[in-house]
């Protein structure tokens, strides 16, 4: 009866993965866009989970659903929401653009189902050890990279975003 | 246990990745656009880390690069929002068809 729960449950997160996606690209609220992103991101790290890797499950329920949907919803209410309708391409090309998704897509599928699985899948003990060996031994270096982009990208932010105010600007007089 | 195989899981990646992309092709407003690449980004990693479980020569590189999209695009959500306020500073829409100012 357990047999098939594993199949089960990944038809069912691909289902959901694939209609969240496209109504995320299919929308026209965008808050309603931004939540299914979420539940997205949800459905992926479920995917992370049914491949044994749940420490990556939980960094993508963290970062992803935490923090990144935040950021994604703030920037959708502070930005106005504009009434036109969104499609600019693939409107009156619709048997053009079949021809070139059919030519695009039989090759991709293919592709992905010709990989095979080597080996039973590594099991037991989690994937945090060896994420964490690998993370803080050869990959070191990068992780230090990676800590000073992030705080690039904090600054980078910061700048961006401030309000140039003349008044606390000494030289707000010559910009204007 | 029936275990899922390896080609349903890049299949499912590779859709997701197309859909992002269909969105990034389609959407007007730059907060879409940047969603969608999440959405792209997401395809990625599953694949990552489905190679990374599945495949017996591989270890656990791919979820180290996984590690390293998620700082990525972290940082890339953090600065494009930043750049879709200051432009929206400067005029009244996020409509990337409506950001012509540095249009050649």
């Amino acid at each position: 009866m357990f047999d098939l729960i594993e199949p089960i449950v990944f038809v069912l997160l691909s289902v959901a993965l694939v209609g969240a996606g496209a109504a995320v690209v299919l929308l026209r609220r965008i808050t309603s866009g931004a939540l299914l992103m979420a539940f997205t991101f949800l459905c992926i790290a479920g995917m992370f989970v049914l491949l044994g890797a749940e420490t990556i499950a939980a960094f993508q329920v963290l970062i992803y659903v935490g923090a990144i949907t935040v950021l994604i919803l703030y920037g959708v209410m502070f930005t106005p929401q504009s009434p036109r309708s969104y499609p600019l391409f693939f409107q009156r090309q619709t048997p053009l653009a079949a021809v070139f998704v059919a030519l695009i897509a039989v090759p991709v599928v293919f592709i992905a189902l010709s990989f095979r699985d080597g080996g039973p899948p590594a099991s037991g003990g989690g994937d945090l050890v060896p994420l964490a060996t690998s993370l803080f031994g050869p990959f070191a270096f990068p992780f230090e990279v990676a800590s000073v982009l992030l705080l690039a990208a904090m600054i980078g932010a910061i700048a961006l975003v401030k309000r140039e105010d003349p008044l606390d600007d000494e030289f707000g007089e010559e910009r204007l | 246990m029936t275990h899922v195989p390896l080609g349903a899981f890049i299949a499912v990646s590779a859709m997701l990745f197309f859909i992002g992309c269909a969105g990034v092709l389609m959407r007007r407003n730059a907060v879409v656009i940047l969603m969608c690449v999440e959405l792209m980004l997401n395809a990625a990693n599953l694949a990552l880390v489905a190679f990374s479980r599945r495949l017996p020569a591989a270890d656990e590189r791919g979820s180290v690069f996984v590690t390293f999209v998620f700082v990525i695009a972290a940082a890339e959500v953090a600065v494009g929002l930043a750049i879709v306020l200051a432009a929206y500073r400067n005029r009244p829409s996020v409509d990337v068809d409506e950001a012509r100012a540095m249009r050649g």
